[in-house]
Formats: structure tokens, sequence, C-alpha cells
């Protein structure tokens, strides 16, 4: 009797799960509400990813018939996310999407969709909008224009203590080694210890400059040159003399991301080299008022048509997936939180907060107070020439993580720039 | 079937059912599956049915240096797992349990503390630790006197596992310690004092009496050292950056996570991934048998 009864129990148990479980999910959607699954990308301890979610919130509560049901992921975990999720047919109906070969995942399972169509020409200047495919296609609403992934950032005043001035070539950063030496202080904080900074941050610019295209990475992949070309072995070896020089310490691949910020917001380096995202990290006002962003200076015998180049890629933005556009309610939905997550009051908020260059919005006016870094970038688009590729944004996978050790190597002596650049010439063509 | 017995067998199945369901759906099927997947072109992001392709994704993996590379991380976290944490544990949980020190309290809460900590909160505080002017690179200078002298042993292959090794130890000394402390505590005292009363000295009690009763306990720690050696991920990850720290240090399942996750320009890295999971757990069962063979040859038994 007792053991019945027992039995009995447990199915009542197991029959209350699956009631409740099925009665949450009953109660997710109304026969009016359209249910956006968004994909989105931050970090509940950021700025980017708090304003998520009061964006989110914001846009609920004035909106009750549009649910949105969003994950949150950052750095490697969110793409990982997104292979995760493609793999499994999860797809999201909107994401946060690069379409460069970060975004390979997406072209792949054929999620990326033409938004022009879908775009509202009064509310986007399109005009500002980098082509993201063959035949001008947009996959999604950048952030910003081109983000600039290789930006000098100068303390002037520790220049100016050192008795030096802003350099214009490399050569005159080569001669400032001594006296930052003398004086204990590094010349470039460079975050040398992860791969991608090299990648992102230096030797697109270089290669631009060096080869005098600011295409010669799209143009090598598409094989039109090789990697095992003098303009880029002459790049990989510019890396090896930058440290043999003293422009970069010999310590540059044991500095990570957090150390080479710190370093120079503490007066530690008179330059450094990062994105133009980096500039949101100098916190100080005093240091904002002494800090110049310029593009790296003009490298030994380069071609007047590259100089002042920086690297640059199309800025990341979120879209809809081909599964988000294919149902009109979902697809209405998500343009009209897109509209509202680029409004102009959170575009400003953006733009403060230094995480785009400028916006795409028709007639934007940026308001007088924005923090001083972010004038100084409006100043350094004026200073900068052309844009040049971005190496990871077209070198995909092996050939990139290889790459990306490569210069490591290469810094240490423990490579040379011929053999890096033929490893990466066999892994690309693969 | 009588009745008394049927009402049992109801009973066992509606106790036994739903956890080896979920244990058949959670557990059993994605293993698997994985076995399949690793014998197939399996790449469900392109949606193209998978094909049987045999080998082909073992052998990649066996003609891969950076496979090879990894395995010799491996069996180097393996060695130092059981040759350096287990012995020290060991040693710890005696000196504590023989009171050869005072306010063991204190030692044993320090020693196990990490346990407590987040192993990638522990990773990024290793990573400071070595990082360029970080507290090692501090100290080199000021015993060399050279202000540029760094900790340069995490940029080279041949020296990146010693470094990584003394974390480890730091962080899971304290768990063994604590299993050989509870069993040594289970330790008849008298036993021991009559071995000093009959002139056994200290050391003579710790191996003649205390090692082979702590055998059995001894292989079982090697069980888990191995298991959680092989499939060490976060604290390796953590402790290095992207780049040459990460591929000199690279263990299995960072290969594998590499080769699945982040080798987009491999159409099949799912079943390559697969394939290097399954090869992780072979390679597994074959040294924790290993280790059994080894245990029960010096006649300890899997018994607590």
């Amino acid at each position: 009797m007792k053991t019945r009864i027992l039995v009995a129990a447990m199915l009542v148990m197991a029959l209350g799960l699956v009631v409740a479980g099925g009665g949450g999910q009953s109660q997710a959607t109304g026969p009016q509400q359209v249910t956006l699954d968004i994909l989105a990308y931050g970090d509940n301890s950021t700025r980017e990813g708090q304003d998520w979610n009061r964006l989110v919130a914001e846009f609920q509560a004035a909106n009750p018939t549009i649910r949105i049901e969003s994950e949150m992921l950052y750095d490697q975990a969110y793409h990982q996310k997104v292979e995760a999720r493609l793999a499994a047919g999860d797809v999201p109906d909107m994401a946060y999407m690069w379409v460069d070969a970060q975004g390979q995942a997406w072209r792949d399972s054929n999620q990326f969709v033409d938004h022009r169509p879908f775009l509202n020409p009064d509310f986007y200047d399109l005009s500002l909008i980098d082509p993201m495919g063959p035949n001008g296609e947009i996959f999604q609403v950048p952030l910003g224009t081109s983000n600039i992934t290789s930006v000098l950032f100068v303390n002037t005043a520790l220049l100016s203590e050192l008795g030096l001035s802003v350099p214009r070539t490399y050569a005159e950063m080569v001669a400032m080694v001594p006296a930052a030496t003398a004086a204990g202080k590094e010349v470039v904080a460079f975050a040398g210890a992860e791969g991608w900074v090299w990648n992102s941050c230096l030797l697109g610019t270089v290669v631009g400059r060096v080869s005098g295209d600011g295409n010669w990475i799209s143009k090598a992949m598409a094989g039109q040159y090789k990697f095992t070309d003098k303009p880029f072995v002459d790049s990989l070896a510019f890396l090896q003399q930058m440290v043999e020089d003293g422009v970069l310490s010999n310590s540059v691949v044991l500095t990570d991301y957090g150390a080479a910020l710190s370093s120079f917001v503490n007066g530690n380096a008179l330059f450094m080299l990062d994105g133009q995202w980096r500039a949101g990290g100098i916190e100080d006002p005093a240091l904002q008022a002494n800090v110049q962003m310029i593009p790296f200076p003009a490298l030994p015998g380069e071609s007047t048509s590259v100089a002042n180049s920086a690297s640059g890629v199309t800025s990341v933005g979120y879209g809809l997936t081909a599964k988000g556009a294919s149902d009109p309610a979902v697809r209405d939905a998500a343009l009209k939180f897109m509209e509202f997550f680029n409004s102009p009051a959170n575009t400003t908020t953006r733009l403060a907060d230094g995480a785009i260059v400028a916006p795409i919005l028709k007639n934007f006016q940026a308001p007088a107070d924005l923090p001083l870094l972010v004038k100084e970038k409006a100043n350094f688009m004026g200073r900068m020439g052309v844009t040049s590729n971005v190496v990871d944004a077209f070198v995909p996978g092996e050939a990139n993580n290889v790459l990306n050790t490569g210069m490591q190597n290469i810094a240490i002596g423990r490579a040379t720039p011929a053999e890096v650049a033929a490893q990466v010439e066999r892994l690309a063509r693969q | 079937m009588g009745k008394r017995s049927r009402s049992d067998a109801v009973a066992y199945v509606s106790m036994v059912g739903p956890a080896l369901l979920v244990y058949l759906l959670i557990v059993a099927y994605p293993v698997l599956n994985s076995v399949v997947i690793s014998f197939t072109n399996f790449n469900p992001i392109a949606g193209t049915a998978p094909e049987f392709t045999g080998l082909a994704n073992y052998r990649r993996m066996l003609q891969d240096p950076d496979f090879w590379h990894a395995f010799r991380n491996n069996m180097v976290v393996v060695g130092i797992s059981v040759f350096g944490q287990i012995p020290i544990g060991f040693v710890l949980a005696y000196i504590l349990f023989r009171k050869l020190v005072r306010g063991q309290a204190f030692f044993q809460a320090m020693v196990f503390l990490p346990n407590f900590l987040s192993t990638i909160v522990i990773g990024i505080l290793w990573r400071r630790i070595f990082l360029a002017n970080g507290p090692v690179s501090r100290v080199l200078q000021a015993v060399s006197g050279d202000p540029s002298a760094q900790f340069t042993m995490m940029l080279y292959p041949e020296t990146v596992m010693i470094p990584i090794g003394f974390a480890l130890i730091w962080i899971y000394t304290g768990f063994f310690m604590i299993i050989f402390l509870a069993n040594l505590q289970k330790i008849d005292l008298g036993l021991l004092e009559a071995a000093q009363i009959d002139g056994a000295t200290e050391f003579q009690v710790f191996f003649k009496i205390i090692v082979p009763m702590l055998a059995s306990v001894l292989l079982i720690n090697a069980i888990l050292a191995i298991a959680g050696s092989l499939k060490g991920f976060d604290l390796i990850f953590s402790m290095t950056t992207q780049g040459i720290q990460r591929d000199n240090a690279m263990v299995l399942p960072i290969f594998m996570y590499q080769k699945a996750f982040l080798d987009r320009s491999n159409s099949v890295r799912f079943a390559y991934g697969a394939a290097i999971s399954n090869a992780i757990v072979l390679i597994s069962i074959a040294i924790i048998l290993f280790a059994n063979f080894v245990g029960k040859k010096l006649g300890a038994q899997e018994d607590m």
C-alpha cells in the first residue's frame, strides 16, 4: 500500500512538473503579441550591456504587444553561441552581427538578409552605411560609420614634459626612444600579449602603408596577391623592426589588454596604439584634455596615396536574420525596435560613451557637450587618409590564428617574417 | 511474478526510470551522437546531410602537430596532478593529522581556500602575476638589478607549463589534502601509538603504516586527478592570453574548442571537434585503466 502511495505521489509530481513547464510557455505570448528572439552582444557589467537591458525594458513598456526575449553574451561566448544556435537550427530573429570573416556562420547558414528594402531612408543616412555584400547589400544596421581599428593616442602633456612633439614620421618616433627610456617610460603602450591586437590595431595599417594599397589584404584573399609577396613580408618585418628600435618594448608580448591601457592612462607611455573604441577607457578629464588621436606616423618610403591611412572595418550592429525577416509581423517588430535602438537619443549616448566614431542617422545633430575625446575623434577623422583593410576581416580561421601567433613569435625572435608569411599563404588557400 | 515483486518492480522503475531517462537524453545520447558525428562530414550550419567519411577526422587529428603538442601538454598536466598535487596533498594532510605544526585549522583553511574561488578568477589572478612588470617580474628586477628583466616563461612552449603547473598545484592540492585528511582521521590512533611504542620513527609510521592503509585512497585520488586533468579547460584558458601563450599552453580540451568553434574556415569543424572529444575520452579511459592496473598491482582497491 505504501509503495502504491509512493508511486502515485511521484507520478503526480512528475505530471505537475510537466504542467508547470507547459504553463510557463502558454503564458509567454498572448494572441496579439509578437515575440522577438534576439541574440544580443554585451556584458551586464559594462555600460553597453546595462544600456541594452534598459532599452529592452523601455521598448517593451512602450510597445506592450511586442515581447523581446534576448540572450546577451560577450566576446568568445557570443561567437560560440552563434555557432551553437545555428548548428542546432535555433536561429534568432535578430542578432548582433559581424559581416566580415567573423560573421562567416551567418553567411554559411544563409541567414544574411538584405535590409535595404526595409530601412527608412528618412531615418537612416544610407550613404553612410558601408556596403556589406557584392551588390551593395546591407546585412545589418551598423552602430556607426566604419570602425577605425588603428589609432595612435598621444599623451601631449608627457611629450611636452620630455621636450618632444607629436611625431609625423616613424623615424621621429624612433628618435624619442632614448628620452623615453631615460625617463623610465614606454614609447608605445601596446597589448601585444593579445594576438588579435597585432592583427586589428597594427598590421592592417602597416600593410596598407607598405604596399601602397589599402585593399591589399582583400585582393590577396581574392588571389590577386600572395601573402608571400614582398609587401606582406616587409610589413611583418616592420613589426620586428618596431621591437628592435625600442618603439615597442621587449616585454610587449607580455602586455595584456588592460595593462596597455593602464600604462597609458597612468602616464607610463608616450603613446598607446589601439582601436578608436579605446578612447572610452580614458576617463580622466585632465588626461582627456591632453590626448590627441592621430593616424600612425609615416613609414619610410610610403606612398602619398596611403599617407595617414588607418585600418577600418564595417561597424557591427543588429540585423534581421533570414528567419526573422520571413515573418512580416516579426520583421516589422524588429525594424521598430531597431529604430528605437538607433534613436537620436540612444545614438548620442553611444557617441558619448565612445562606442562609435560617427552615427549613420539622417540629419543627426551632435550635442555640443560631448566629452573631449569624442570631439577628438572628429579631429582624427579629419586627419585620416584612406581606410585600409583590417586583416582578420578577410583572412579566415586557422590562417588568421597562425598569423596572430606568428606576429608574436616574430616580435620575440622565434619566427621570421618569411616563415609566417608562408604559413599564412598555405592556410589561406586551403 | 508475485504481487509483492510486481509492486517492487513498479516502484523500482518509477524511481529509477525518470533519472535514467534524463541520463540517457542528456548524457548518453550526446556522447553516442558525438561518436557517430565524428565519422561524418557533419555541417549543420550549411544544413547539408552528413555523409560517412570513415576515419578521416581521426586521421586529420593524428596528422595535426597541434594535437600532439596539446597531448604532450596534457600529459604534463596529468604528471603534475598525479606526482605533484597528490603527494604534496598527502604530506600536508599527514602533517596536519599528526599535528606536526601549530594552527592546523588555519593551514587547512589556507591550503583549501583556492577551492572556494572561481577557476576563472584564479586564472586571471595568475595571469596578472606573470604579466610584463607583474609581481614576478618585479621580483626578478629587484633581484637582478635589471629594470628591464621580465618573467618570460609564458612565452615559450618549452617553459610555459612550469608556471601553469605551479598554479595547478596551488589550486588543487587542497582538494586532495582534504580527502586524505578525512581518511587519515578514520585510522585507529592506537595503531600508530603502538608502532611508536615499538620504536617506529615518524618516517616509518608514514611509509610502513599510513601509506599502505591509504593505498586505495591514493588510487581514487589518482583517478580523480587524471580525469580532471584531461577535461581541464578553464584555468589554462583564463590564465593565458589569446595567441602565443594559449597556443603554447594548449591542452586537448582547448585544442578541441579552437578547432570546433573558432576555425570557421573548416566547414566540418563540428565533426572534427567530435573526433577530438572522443579521443580525449579514449585517452582518459586508457590512463585510468592503467592507473587501476598499477593500483591493483600495489594492492589498492577502489574503496574508501
